[in-house]
């Protein structure tokens, strides 16, 4: 690991409703400039693991840091350099973008130049529009210009992306690595895997309120010890051993009738495959070869898919 | 500082800029007040005429009557009897029946030691708010009279003047209620619509990650709301003016000191709803629940003499009761501040209250 110094200490965050735990000790560091994901299905915590270091939710157990400043005690001075976007955001609708960030702006001791702001976020044709007549990236991007309107340290972003066009999908990118190149420090929390490769530095993965594995996104698709995957679907369950026989299979996955193998040659593995399914007369569908990617990482280490409810 | 002006500016543009609102939460007021003005309203000034019957004819029994005859609003008969009197009453001819009995000469003279004397008046239950505003005029004389016995030093001087003029009708009686309603609609109802809404939607949460703090927010949520209401309430007496005459007897200052009372304990109010509703849709109801019986009950369309006896009691804690008979008092009749302090204290009372339960049960999410 590099010798930056920290910006975000995590100790051992645990978060509870009634019965369910909803964050079970989650324990990372953030350094300064970095860009951090936090990566899981829905309801694997990255949210709440979230919500907890910006001060929204108050931690049953455990601590974290933001700088020196603890999340318990001194809220308002991590308030203060951290900038936050959260998911699904709904803003003053009938205010213009010039409006609310001057708003917000005044929220905070002192604040950066607004049109200066608005021109980052590309804004610019926009400002004197309401934030009701902006599309979904333009909000968006108001949101996130909204989080750094006082030139905070650290910016948590939650799922930024979500349900946006590719298009403005790249744009929301294109931001986050300029501000990284500015040396801020980023969280966020995406279920996107392309998302993830293309953004993050390091990668945490949740899943039932578990950090699972944290490395640099190549790191974890080289420990899966396959570049390549293979995924089809046949008509009645094969034993998973069978697959596993394959030759050149580093590993194998099935869920009902979908299959997926991972190997290192994907041309040996693929020849051995077709030869396999017609000794057995093993109809294969949908047969397809990728490369393999954060999703195999996920679905390997959890048995479930990302986008799994 | 800063960020409270901010504030209270970005509400006042929502207010404005939402135009809808802006005008249904003007335009039902005034509505009202057209259509029941003129349908109910026409029945011309109130000339209350007063049955005396002297059963004392003593220089002291006269010297009442002589002040109340000051008041021009005022004519009156001599009557013989009580009961010849009463008839007249329940004919409709008299509005107000004034009795003197025998001892009130020799009662004067005691300088009010012990139980103060009775003087039974009679009114007509079936015309209430001319018997009242009759009842109120006799009130005036005789509290002057009976000030000026127990050598009072009175503040109560000014009464007569505005009394000169009046000429009441029901729109004079119904405007103070529209504009209590008004106040109890747009606050109570609106705080707990909006911030009910502003919640479930997450913008106060995405506030709450910021370095505002609560009592900001809703110190400017205040200001921009009185702002807002004070001119609704100038729009709809400017109205209440040219279209009916309805004019203001009493201070401006009163009124305003009324608006601005009334607004801040139907906000707290509010405030309180907005905490208790799980979603914006319960908002609704349970806004709508409390404020209905209050228009009803709480003087704004009917006087509040009108209700049921049994429901006095719970009438008598309603805040609308006291904001619409305080409004009541300083435009039609000119009472001055200083003598509706009970109302003002009663408002007040249900302000600190309200704002208390408000702060505590307040949550951001």
């Amino acid at each position: 690991m590099k010798q930056a110094e920290s910006m975000i200490t995590v100790d051992s965050l645990v978060k509870r409703y009634g019965n369910f735990t909803a964050v079970n000790g989650v324990t990372f560091q953030v350094q300064k400039g970095e860009v951090f994901g936090l990566l899981g299905p829905n309801g694997a915590g990255k949210t709440t693991t979230l919500e907890m270091l910006v001060g929204l939710r108050k931690p049953e157990e455990g601590t974290a840091f933001i700088g020196s400043f603890n999340i318990r005690k001194e809220l308002q001075k991590v308030k203060e350099v951290i900038g936050v976007q959260l998911q699904s955001t709904t803003l003053f609708e009938l205010l213009t973008v010039e409006e609310i960030l001057q708003m917000y702006g005044s929220f905070y001791p002192k604040h950066l130049p607004i049109a200066e702001l608005i021109d980052d976020m590309i804004l610019t044709e926009k400002r004197k529009s309401r934030i009701k007549s902006l599309s979904g990236g333009q909000k968006q991007r108001l949101a996130i210009a909204l989080a750094l309107v006082h030139d905070p340290w650290v910016i948590f972003l939650d799922e930024p992306t979500t349900g946006l066009d590719p298009q403005a999908r790249r744009t929301l990118w294109d931001i986050v690595l300029k501000l990284k190149k500015r040396g801020k420090t980023i969280v966020l929390t995406t279920h996107y895997m392309d998302e993830a490769h293309v953004l993050c530095d390091r990668i945490a993965i949740m899943d039932r309120g578990e950090l699972i594995a944290l490395d640099t996104p190549e790191t974890l698709v080289r420990n899966l010890h396959a570049a390549s995957a293979i995924s089809f679907s046949v008509s009645s369950e094969v034993d998973l051993n069978e697959w596993a026989k394959v030759e050149g299979v580093t590993k194998a996955d099935c869920k009902e009738k979908e299959v997926v193998l991972y190997s290192d040659d994907l041309q040996l593995t693929l020849t051995s495959l077709i030869q396999t399914a017609s000794e057995r007369q093993i109809a294969l569908e949908d047969l397809q070869t990728r490369t393999a990617t954060l999703e195999d990482v996920f679905i390997h280490m959890t048995g479930r898919s990302l986008r799994e409810e | 500082m800063k960020a409270y002006w901010q504030l209270t500016l970005a509400q006042l543009r929502i207010f404005i800029r939402n135009k809808q609102v802006l005008f249904w939460t003007l335009a039902f007021p005034i509505f009202l007040m057209v259509v029941l003005g003129f349908t109910l309203g026409k029945g011309g000034g109130i000339s209350v005429t007063v049955g005396v019957v002297d059963a004392d004819k003593s220089p002291q029994s006269h010297e009442l009557l002589s002040l109340l005859k000051k008041n021009k609003a005022l004519s009156f008969e001599a009557k013989n009897t009580k009961e010849q009197a009463i008839s007249s009453l329940k004919q409709g001819d008299l509005q107000i029946v004034l009795q003197i009995p025998k001892g009130y000469e020799e009662r004067i003279k005691q300088k009010g030691a012990g139980s103060p004397f009775a003087l039974p008046v009679y009114y007509d239950e079936t015309n209430l708010t001319v018997s009242q505003v009759g009842q109120q005029l006799v009130n005036n004389a005789i509290d002057t009279i009976s000030k000026k016995q127990t050598k009072y030093k009175p503040s109560v001087v000014i009464q007569p003047e505005g009394i000169e003029s009046l000429h009441l009708s029901y729109i004079d009686f119904l405007v103070p209620g529209i504009v209590a309603m008004m106040i109890l609609n747009n606050n109570m109802n609106g705080v707990a619509g909006q911030i009910a809404s502003w919640r479930e939607r997450g913008i106060l949460r995405r506030m709450q990650g910021t370095m505002l703090k609560a009592h900001t927010f809703i110190a400017a949520q205040i200001t921009a709301r009185l702002v807002l209401n004070g001119l609704q309430a100038l729009i709809v007496l400017g109205v209440a003016r040219m279209v009916f005459g309805v004019a203001i007897r009493g201070s401006w200052l009163s009124v305003i000191a009324f608006v601005i009372l009334g607004t801040l304990a139907f906000m707290a109010i509010g405030f309180i709803i907005a905490g208790i509703a799980k979603t914006p849709e319960s908002a609704a109801p349970i806004a709508g629940f409390l404020s209905f019986p209050m228009l009803f009950l709480g003087g704004v369309f009917f006087p509040i003499k009108d209700m049921p006896d049994f429901l006095q009691p719970i009438i008598k804690l309603l805040p609308i009761s006291h904001l619409s008979t305080a409004l009541r008092e300083t435009m039609n009749v000119g009472v001055s501040f200083a003598s509706l302090g009970m109302e003002a204290l009663i408002l007040a009372g249900w302000l600190i209250i309200a704002f208390v339960i408000a702060s505590i049960t307040f949550k951001w999410e």
